[in-house]
């Protein structure tokens, strides 16, 4: 405290109309102070408030020093280091987003061919209904670490049920670029798993998420990440997770369920254009996995790898006017168990493509292909839903938006899947996306 | 276990890993205009990254690979605050930012935390478009702001890198004296225009306006942040009739087809002033920026 309060009287004398360069011996001997300073970074913390308030006082004084004869700035407004306002004034930020969708279909089933699916892979409910509501706290806990829960309500099947989306704590102050995240969080693979469903360009999921993934995947575990100090951005990361979310499953025990793994890389093409790619793993040691309401439980191995790539491009780099948007993701999926206790040694695979361009501030178009492909099953699960019969699901989707703040958006949307023999399904979905209270920053 | 083993581990060799020399201050700044006074007082002690060009809304920028890059690397982070920058700079600060540019920490610099605020509101709420409460952050356009923000600058920059505090202090003194000059001569000049009325496409220019005292009688947004609607440029057509309106005030990165919609119907100039290092050809410092300002609102007398 006591460096810290020469420290300020230094900056005042060095800083301050008045000069005050003495000799060199004193020069050396502030020199040596603030050299001591250098390595106490807490102190500058703990300092910080004392320092703001002195030049807060400082600030009236040299502004009217400045202009004095300035008659549109109030005198004696304080100039103040206490507006440090972030989401909002509250702590923790709260924030509620409200989604709605109205939907009608032209088939009565959607099973995928070739693939037992969860619960959030199914295409959803026709007519109106809320769906998620997600309420959302977060906030520094303190200067080291970082909170934020979500709870979603949601229906199904006309019940309210309350999921834990998300509650994890991460660190903020590790140096190396590095962070640690704990908790229930949607694991960094691929690009949109780590995305809240409610920043999605389309009403729904592709098809690689809702087979491969039940939607995304969460799970309670640890990650450890690391940016790497190069120039081209570059970042890995690893995590180990309790093994209880879709493609893991039914893991009470002490041991860790699931591994992921992640690389990065991304940059900048001259102002107009960025990109990122990325590969994962997310590796899944499955004890008992229920799917297709619980006709079908998968036990063993499910190793699945995710390669992603994004690209904007906006004029200028000014992506609020113009922006066009190319995202796609290829999944492969080996599965080496049994289903149903028959047993399973086989791989799938799935990918898709979509572009979304914001022709003008407040009005998007967009396109998207998506498909899967199930290796052929053993004769014992002949019949099954993991037998495609010789077809490939795949679907076409046409979606616009208009957003009329970032806080609001309206979505009209149309889709046609093909997702097994004889289905021919035309989908539309009318969607609302709002937010209200606190709303963070959405990453890349 | 063993994987518990392993990853604490890895992350033991992380911590241990050792701390590059500081060659440079690596300066972050999340305008163009923030970037230029870090040269002005850092110099050649410096090495700066500017997050955003002239022709990019702040309000809006993705938390792109390139920005973590930078993020990464930087020891003091130089931004307007008051929220301008809360759709992409907490994302960076959390995610690639070390524990010496965190909130509350010397290499945190939040420009509008130093100067006095205008527009600030007590009651907020969002039927009145993209408002900040905590007041207009676009600060910088009363160069008198320039002057408490550049002390605050060279003072954070002697705490991080104090072997070289005689020469950010020289040169916040040079800039000092030079500055109050210049300061006073633009205010001489711009005499004029006290009293002059405008219109903008936002508020981005509040301080501009304020300083030389020139009235703002309509924005083209109908709410800040919303883009022009036709009802709202019918009714900003009658509320400019018969008050000579001197300009139309529009920034780089702004969309001039509502403005050069109303120059046709009102015969009133629009103004593309450079509003940050890099708007115009010649604003490429701090001086130029405003040197190119107030030559361009002669115009407007």
């Amino acid at each position: 405290m006591k460096n810290q309060s020469f420290l300020a009287a230094s900056a005042v004398v060095l800083l301050g109309a008045s000069p005050a360069f003495a000799n060199d011996a004193e020069i050396d001997a502030l020199r040596a102070e603030l050299a001591a300073m250098r390595v106490m970074y807490e102190s500058k913390i703990d300092g910080l408030e004392s320092r703001l308030a002195e030049m807060e006082a400082r600030q009236v004084e040299s502004a009217s020093r400045v202009e004095p004869a300035a008659g549109n700035t109030a005198p004696g407004v304080p100039a103040t280091g206490n507006r440090r306002v972030t989401d909002n004034s509250f702590n923790p930020a709260i924030g509620v987003m409200l989604q709605g969708k109205y939907k009608a279909f032209s088939e009565n089933e959607a099973d995928l061919a070739g693939f037992a699916v969860g619960h959030e892979g199914e295409r959803g409910e026709e007519g109106l209904s809320v769906e998620h509501t997600e309420l959302n706290f977060s906030a520094s806990v303190d200067d080291k670490f970082y909170g934020s829960t979500t709870i979603a309500l949601a229906e199904h099947h006309g019940e309210t049920e309350v999921e834990l989306e998300e509650a994890f704590i991460q660190t903020l102050a590790l140096p190396y670029g590095a962070s640690l995240k704990g908790g229930r969080f949607f694991a960094d693979i691929g690009y949109l798993n780590a995305h809240h469903a409610h920043s999605d360009d389309f009403a729904d999921r592709p098809l690689p998420y809702r087979a491969f993934l039940n939607g995304a995947y969460n799970d309670d575990g640890l990650q450890a990440s690391v940016i790497l100090p190069s120039d081209l951005y570059a970042e890995v990361g690893a995590g180990l997770f309790r093994g209880k979310d879709f493609p893991a499953g039914g893991n009470e025990g002490s041991d860790v369920g699931s591994w992921t793994a992640f690389a990065r890389t991304g940059g900048d093409i001259g102002d107009n254009t960025a990109w990122r790619a990325g590969a994962s793993a997310l590796l899944a040691d499955v004890q008992s996995r229920a799917a297709n309401e619980g006709n079908i439980t998968f036990r063993g191995d499910s190793d699945l790898y995710i390669a992603d790539v994004r690209l904007t491009f906006a004029p200028t780099g000014n992506a609020n006017r113009q922006e066009l948007i190319l995202q796609g993701e290829y999944f492969w999926r080996d599965e080496n168990g049994a289903y149903n206790d028959v047993a399973f040694d086989e791989s799938q695979r799935g990918w898709y493509a979509q572009t979304v361009y914001k022709f003008a501030p407040q009005w998007r178009v967009g396109a998207r292909y998506s498909e899967l492909h199930a290796d052929a099953v053993p004769a014992g699960l002949a019949g099954t839903a993991l037998d495609d019969g010789g077809h490939d699901p795949w679907a076409a989707t046409v979606m616009g938006d208009w957003t009329n703040s970032e806080f609001s958006r309206l979505r009209l949307q149309y889709s046609y899947e093909e997702l097994a023999n004889e289905l021919e399904d035309n989908q539309l979905t009318i969607q609302y996306i709002m937010s209200i209270g606190a709303h963070g920053a959405h990453p890349f | 276990m063993r994987t518990w083993k392993i990853l604490m581990a890895g992350l033991g060799l992380l911590s241990a890993a050792p701390s590059p020399a500081l060659a440079k201050v690596h300066v972050f700044a999340c305008a163009p205009e923030w970037g230029a006074l870090a040269e002005e007082i850092g110099g050649v002690h410096v090495e700066v990254f500017v997050a955003t060009t002239a022709r990019q809304d702040v309000h809006h920028v993705r938390a792109k690979p390139s920005l973590l890059v930078a993020m990464r690397k930087a020891d003091l982070v130089v931004c307007s605050g008051a929220a301008l920058e809360s759709g992409w700079l907490p994302i960076l600060l959390k995610k690639a930012g070390g524990p010496d540019v965190q909130p509350a920490t010397a290499g945190y610099l939040m420009a509008s935390d130093f100067v006095p605020l205008i527009g600030a509101r007590k009651e907020a709420d969002r039927s009145l478009g993209h408002i900040h409460p905590e007041g207009n952050p676009h600060v910088h356009l009363n160069p008198n702001n320039l002057l408490p923000v550049a002390r605050v600058l060279a003072e954070r920059l002697l705490i991080l890198d104090p072997d070289n505090l005689e020469d950010y202090s020289g040169s916040f003194k040079r800039f000092e004296t030079g500055w109050m000059a210049l300061v006073a001569s633009w205010k001489e000049a711009a005499a004029g225009l006290e009293g002059a009325k405008v219109v903008v496409y936002h508020d981005a220019w509040a301080y501009l306006l304020d300083w030389l005292g020139i009235e703002k009688i309509a924005s083209l947004e109908p709410k800040p942040g919303l883009p022009p609607t036709a009802s709202h440029l019918e009714a900003v057509l009658q509320a400019v009739d018969g008050r000579d309106v001197r300009a139309i005030l529009v920034a780089p990165y702004e969309d001039g087809k509502a403005a050069d919609w109303l120059s046709g119907r009102t015969g009133i100039p629009v103004l593309r002033l450079p509003y940050t290092v890099g708007g115009s050809e010649d604003a490429n410092d701090i001086e130029s920026l405003f040197a190119e300002t107030m030559e361009m609102l002669k115009g407007v007398r």
